[in-house]
């Protein structure tokens, strides 16, 4: 399993302890028309990101629907094709790889769907379902891979007796449960979790975050855990990344970002999320923000989030800020950070 | 590989009582369809109609007492000419005397045979091009598609009566081969369109997207995942493909471009009769009603079997 790929591209620039490296990635989907069916336009889902995941670390990335984070995570595993940017994994380039090392490298990368319901093909047993990605990669014997699919039902909190029932007859936490199971068959490194509890009932929710920090302890994973909850985010993961329109605008360990946010827009998203406590709450203040999330076919000028920010200036509308470090540690795109 | 100790979590083993709801939601998805075909009186109906029909047409020779070298497109009874029923011949005999039950029997096997063959054929050609049209999308699925309505806006009766005539000349089982060649080769439109449209829905679908993570290759996908998926409305579409062309060949053979003498199928019974109507109007009615029970029963159970494998249908 250890066999490195040798193609070592920029591997002398990549720390050791980095796991994924992605650079200046940018994911740009042509909206074509006329008569020819030329590119009009496109939509600019991720515009330009930098971001490094280190091993054992899960980064939180946060933002609203539509602000490309689920188009990110997906780039990252080449299940979208990049437009521009680079995605390192381990020193090999994602995007410059062929299609067979690509394919070999998969087994260390898995995802976790948002949808427990349309990401299990309806036809499969749970037992074909989980020892699929073995048998695509030609690991094991049959026995030994039904025994493995009953050892991971019994890891992700399944009974094992139920390998020969079908997705419909389970709950969504059930079948979240089979799609951890399901990604997690070949012992991989590093997986993107795309709002893994968005889909599910509140009550079912905290099991499944605690299954996944588990996870991560027992198999030393690394994740990149994609949520549009900051409360969820702020549970698993040390590092949080908060995205708006394609771009990152915060970057900073958990502490930072939730103690001082920098970034207008993570003020308002934290200013959003209640206080468990009472009277704490009474005197919450909240910002709401006004007008829409601008279109990502025709993104603002400058800074993407003026036209929502009650801080802008003129130089807001003119020049887009900078991602620098605002706070030791902490980075964030904007003129006028802080609170 | 064995790196997991297994710790026993919370929710493992816990033991889900098993009502009679839950034994009732265990039943297989084959079962379910099967249970709900089997409640479609009509249906069912169909299915049993039909396989009489195919049981009499494969013992064809055991029904009709016949020896092996009998061949009832040659045997004629020349003291009985379009005899209607009579002791012996319990259909009457045509106008030259040969048996009309043997000649139903027997022009049975060619109807279902051109029925089938073209049908297994032609749906293989049209899940070939709606597949990879659907997944692939592009160029490929504009030029496949394009290609597809071509075929669809051919009059396909002109077109079959043209071809006919150059390629079902031979005389005997040549012509069941040209007729099969020529029936599948323009009744795969429909079925393509139906297979795209499936796989362009399914292919968004996340247990694609999850296959792929998992190192499922483009062939795997489409064969594992998604054509599964799109059985459904596959097997209704080949179901009435059977029906339509038995008729399509029935066509051909009444206008004498299908099968040629001396084999016999439906279509040339009800040809070679039509000039007898008058005096015996039994000779066409005999392969006319066959044809008409033959396809609608075909047409019957496709219908059960869509309703069947309709996932929006609630089970009642």
């Amino acid at each position: 399993m250890a066999a490195e790929i040798a193609q070592p591209y920029p591997s002398a620039e990549v720390a050791s302890d980095t796991l994924v490296d992605v650079r200046n990635l940018k994911v740009h989907f042509p909206i074509r028309g006329g008569l020819l069916g030329r590119t009009v336009a496109s939509v600019k889902a991720v515009d330009g990101v930098d971001l490094t995941i280190k091993r054992g670390e899960t980064l939180g990335l946060v933002g609203e629907s539509g602000c490309g984070k689920s188009t990110l995570g997906r780039a990252v595993l080449q299940l979208v094709k990049p437009t521009d940017g680079s995605v390192i994994f381990e020193g090999t380039d994602l995007t410059r790889t062929s299609y067979g090392t690509l394919r070999r490298m998969r087994a260390d990368m898995q995802m976790i769907f948002q949808d427990p319901f349309s990401s299990l093909d309806p036809r499969f047993t749970v037992g074909r379902i989980i020892s699929e990605p073995m048998v695509n990669f030609g690991r094991g014997t049959s026995q030994e891979r039904e025994a493995r699919v009953k050892e991971l039902l019994q890891v992700v909190g399944l009974n094992p007796a139920w390998v020969h029932r079908y997705p419909h007859e389970f709950s969504g936490g059930q079948r979240q449960r089979i799609g951890i199971a399901r990604a997690l068959a070949l012992n991989p490194k590093f997986i993107v979790a795309d709002e893994p509890i968005s889909a599910l009932d509140v009550s079912i929710q905290a099991q499944v975050l605690n299954l996944l920090a588990d996870l991560r302890d027992q198999f030393n994973l690394t994740y990149l855990f994609i949520a549009h909850n900051l409360s969820a985010v702020k549970h698993v993961s040390k590092r949080v990344a908060v995205m708006y329109l394609g771009h990152i605008v915060e970057l900073g360990s958990g502490d930072d970002v939730y103690a001082n946010p920098q970034h207008p827009y993570t003020i308002a998203l934290l200013s959003a999320s209640p206080i468990p406590d009472p009277e704490l709450e009474l005197t919450r203040k909240r910002i709401i923000l006004t007008g829409d999330v601008p279109s990502p076919v025709n993104p603002p000028s400058g800074c993407p989030f003026h036209p929502r920010c009650w801080k802008a200036q003129a130089i807001c509308r003119e020049v887009a800020p900078p991602l620098e470090e605002k706070r030791p540690n902490q980075i964030a795109a904007c003129h006028f950070p802080g609170a | 590989m064995s790196t997991i100790q297994s710790e026993q979590s919370p929710q493992a083993g816990i033991g889900v009582e098993l009502t009679p709801e839950l034994l009732r939601k265990r039943r297989g998805q084959l079962r379910i369809i099967f249970d709900r075909f089997i409640r479609n009186k009509v249906a069912v109906a169909g299915l049993a109609v039909l396989a009489l029909i195919t049981l009499a047409a494969i013992f064809a020779p055991v029904i009709t007492h016949q020896t092996a070298t009998f061949d009832p497109n040659t045997a004629t009874d020349v003291y009985h000419i379009a005899s209607g029923p009579i002791p012996g011949h319990p259909l009457g005999t045509d106008y030259v005397g040969r048996d009309e039950v043997a000649r139903l029997l027997f022009g049975a096997r060619v109807s279902l045979l051109v029925g089938l063959a073209s049908m297994v054929a032609s749906i293989f050609i049209g899940v070939s091009v709606g597949a990879l049209a659907g997944y692939y999308g592009g160029w490929l699925d504009n030029l496949m598609m394009r290609v597809t309505d071509a075929f669809l806006a051919i009059p396909l009766y002109l077109i079959l009566f043209v071809l006919a005539a150059t390629f079902t000349t031979g005389s005997g089982s040549a012509s069941v081969i040209g007729v099969i060649v020529l029936i599948a080769a323009f009744s795969w439109p429909a079925t393509a369109r139906i297979v795209r449209g499936e796989f362009l829905g399914l292919k968004e679908r996340e247990f694609l997207l999850a296959a792929r993570t998992l190192g499922a290759n483009d062939f795997r996908l489409m064969l594992r995942h998604i054509l599964p998926n799109a059985a459904g409305p596959v097997i209704v579409a080949a179901t009435l493909l059977v029906g339509f062309n038995i008729i399509t060949e029935s066509t051909l053979s009444f206008f004498n471009f299908g099968v040629q003498p001396p084999e016999s199928s439906w279509g040339t019974m009800l040809a070679t009769s039509q000039d007898y109507f008058s005096e015996q109007p039994l000779l066409v009615l005999i392969p006319g009603v066959a044809i008409l029970i033959t396809v609608l029963s075909i047409n019957l159970v496709g219908d059960g079997l869509r309703d069947a494998l309709d996932p929006y249908m609630t089970e009642r």
